[in-house]
């Protein structure tokens, strides 16, 4: 008995070292049955993406009067998650939404490129390169997404400053600052670095500020040198700014979503890395502080010679995967997901920069319009760049900065390492 | 086999029927026959098996065969090396990553907490069981936590040791300068830690005075009768009569710790800061959903089963030996 018993375990464990199978799964089998194609978002439940999506269906049953589309709303917090798995059994949707950037270059085996059926959109959209990768394109960006600087005017008229005019350097910058916690005993920068998101924000709000306009597109194409000065200037300036008491306090155990911008709208702050679409964003802002009060800057020149640009790239769009039966349907699909019609629906409703842009924007308050007025000469914002990991380990280490149980010298080499292994 | 040994004492005893005649045979003609015997023996034989079957098979292909089939993947590749095998990369990447290295630093933070974990029900069990005042009221509020849900001990208590929260307030009326619970890494981990036995205690206590009721009153009256003062008897008395009740709460409490700290984890601190709250089980839902690497993530579910079973394994022998008066 003793013997059958030891054999058996021994079976069990040759079987289980045998290292055969995947645990990725296979990318074989097909879905999409015949007229049916399955889009999985996050979008779907919120109430202001209901016109755009009603919008973008009317446009694919124009083209496709016969295919039925189905919509499946994730959560946002485990969209990715689940989103493996789904992409692990093979089995997945036809269409998908990604953020731009990591998230979706990270699974770029996944997904069908799209070269050949998007010609016709590349004039029109905006925001392509954080769907790209090795120079081709996964995905039809929606929105674009990037991260001006917020701030409250009130705020700058409270202290005597002039609110059109915002600092243009960075000494400026802290004197203003100064200026507004002494007349009103606020904060300069809301920050809410819990998620590990708030470095994320400040690398793409302040490193135009920085970097060298050769050292900026040296980043955007891959040639990184973390131990470059200016580089590093950026986790220095992190460090400073938590150190100098610019943050509001707290700032590794307040969540960015949304507490962060809470404390900018509730007046905790007079500035705030925000966002251009969707969330903490001018809609949000204009809700609170009225949109006459809204103020948008660029980042302020902190290295000379640098050019100061709004940092922003595609924000969310929707890709085809690979398994799906007809590529070029989903293709299809994806198109009237960024039709013009579509696109003006959500950028009314949710309060999002489309990326179409010859939309017209004149409602949306004066912030709005900054930005708008900023797309043609903005770059591609630089933590796009990063792959998903090396942002995991920049969270991680920005909050060691915060803390003090990290310098900027380790926190780059880390980084370096980690961007050269992925 | 005990089934038959039943079967022939149930013929050989007399059925005390005295009226009816000495030839009293067995109902439905299952007689004596021995050719009858084998076939109902050995239905009878199987019955225990087929009753069973049910519960083997849930836990031979719910349990024990995805295990074989995590180890398995755990030996092949992520995304460029999808479905092949690469031998013990995985489990070397597992050996030089910083981030499960804290992992598994906390779990022996959490191993070394353990006795706290348990003394600190045991100790209110053994205060309602000696009739503290309010030792009714007591009972029904310690076990009230342990029915809220992790999501929502987590949204509370991140309410209320926010940095400028009302944990803070009170201290700075008390004097005492503002903490960063959460946020601070060194004190964020024993944070979700005494949350997380603030939110489970309340089992392990029902479970130390279930003990308690099966104690025998009278050695600890006779302790009284002595003269022993309560930490006396509480030593001396109370202690090795629950030795067996303190193993089980040991090994729920330390396989809990390990297994359902989840979803305060992801509430409350998403690992961080910098990594600080990082468990294996937090580390294999990041690395498979997010980072895209289900085969590392299997690596590190098969490292996290094979310490479970170790510290589970050391547990029960250590605390046996401890307690050998059964």
């Amino acid at each position: 008995m003793k013997q059958r018993a030891l054999w058996s375990v021994l079976l069990a464990a040759v079987l289980a070292l045998a290292g055969c199978g995947s645990a990725g799964g296979s990318t074989t089998t097909d879905s999409g049955a015949g007229g049916k194609l399955v889009v999985w978002d996050w979008k779907s439940s919120d109430a202001n993406a209901a016109n755009f999506l009603a919008k973008a269906k009317t446009d694919f049953a124009k083209k496709h009067p016969g295919v039925t589309v189905e919509l499946v709303a994730q959560p946002f917090d485990q969209y990715y998650t689940l989103l493996g798995s789904a992409i692990q059994a093979g089995k997945g949707p036809d269409v998908m939404l990604f953020n731009g950037g990591g998230q979706l270059r990270d699974r770029i085996g996944s997904l069908v490129a799209l070269d050949q059926y998007i010609g016709p959109d590349k004039a029109r959209l905006a925001g392509w390169d954080a769907f790209s990768k090795d120079g081709k394109i996964y995905a039809a960006p929606v929105t674009l997404q990037g991260h001006p600087i917020y701030y409250n005017k009130s705020m700058y008229e409270k202290a005597g400053l002039n609110p059109d005019k915002p600092a243009t350097t960075w000494n400026d910058f802290l004197a203003n600052c100064a200026a507004i916690s002494q007349a009103t005993g606020k904060k300069c920068l809301a920050m809410g670095n819990k998620e590990g998101i708030g470095i994320q924000f400040f690398m793409s709000s302040f490193g135009p500020g920085i970097l060298t306009t050769q050292e900026y597109a040296d980043w955007i194409a891959g040639k990184r040198d973390w131990q470059s000065p200016h580089v590093k200037k950026i986790f220095q300036l992190w460090k400073d700014a938590g150190d100098a008491g610019l943050n509001t306090d707290g700032a590794n155990s307040t969540p960015m979503f949304m507490d962060m911008f809470g404390l900018f709208q509730g007046g905790k702050s007079s500035h705030v890395l925000g966002l251009m679409s969707d969330v903490g964003a001018w809609k949000d802002f204009n809700e609170f502080l009225t949109p006459q009060k809204v103020g948008v800057m660029l980042s302020p020149v902190i290295t000379p010679g640098a050019v100061p640009v709004l940092g922003y790239d595609g924000g969310i769009g929707y890709g085809v995967a690979k398994w799906t039966k007809d590529p070029a349907l989903a293709a299809d699909l994806v198109r009237s997901l960024s039709c013009a019609e579509a696109l003006k629906a959500y950028s009314t409703d949710a309060g999002a920069v489309a990326a179409d842009t010859t939309i017209d924007t004149s409602n949306g308050g004066p912030a709005l319009a900054v930005i708008v007025s900023e797309i043609k000469s903005g770059k591609p914002a630089l933590h796009v760049a990063l792959s998903a990991k090396t942002q995991d380990l920049m969270g991680r280490l920005s909050q060691g900065l915060l803390s003090g149980s990290v310098t900027v010298d380790e926190a780059v080499t880390q980084l370096a390492a980690s961007d050269k292994a992925a | 086999m005990t089934v038959e040994r039943s079967r022939s004492s149930l013929r050989s005893a007399p059925y005390g029927r005295s009226d009816e005649p000495a030839a009293v045979t067995p109902a439905s003609g299952r007689a004596a026959s021995p050719r009858r015997w084998p076939r109902y023996a050995r239905s009878e034989r199987l019955a225990p098996y087929v009753l069973v079957l049910p519960a083997i098979l849930v836990i031979a292909l719910l349990r024990l065969w995805p295990l074989l089939l995590g180890v398995n993947f755990s030996f092949t590749g992520d995304a460029e090396r999808d479905g092949r095998p690469v031998g013990f990369d995985n489990y070397a990447t597992l050996a030089y990553d910083d981030l499960f290295q804290s992992a598994l630093r906390n779990v022996g933070l959490l191993v070394l907490i353990l006795p706290v974990a348990v003394a600190f029900p045991g100790l209110l069990a053994t205060f309602i069981y000696l009739k503290v005042p309010g030792h009714r009221f007591f009972r029904s509020v310690y076990f009230f936590p342990a029915v809220l849900s992790p999501v929502i001990v987590g949204a509370i208590f991140n309410l209320v040791l926010a940095f400028d929260g009302p944990l803070n307030a009170m201290l700075g009326i008390a004097g005492i300068p503002a903490v960063d619970w959460l946020g601070d890494p060194h004190a964020a981990i024993f944070t979700v830690v005494g949350v997380h036995i603030w939110a489970t205690f309340g089992m392990a206590l029902v479970v130390f005075l279930a003990g308690f009721a099966t104690l025998d009153g009278s050695t600890q009256d006779a302790a009284r009768v002595d003269g022993a003062s309560i930490p006396q008897i509480i030593w001396h008395v109370f202690i090795p009569g629950l030795s067996r009740t303190i193993q089980f709460v040991f090994v729920t409490t330390m396989i809990g710790m390990l297994t359902s700290m989840f979803g305060l984890l992801y509430v409350m601190t998403s690992g961080g800061p910098e990594g600080s709250t990082y468990l294996p089980e937090y580390y294999i839902w990041i690395q498979q959903g997010q980072m895209n690497r289900p085969a590392l993530a299997s690596a590190a579910s098969t490292v996290l089963f094979l310490i479970m079973l170790t510290v589970g394994l050391l547990q029960v022998s250590l605390l046996g030996r401890a307690g050998r008066d059964d």
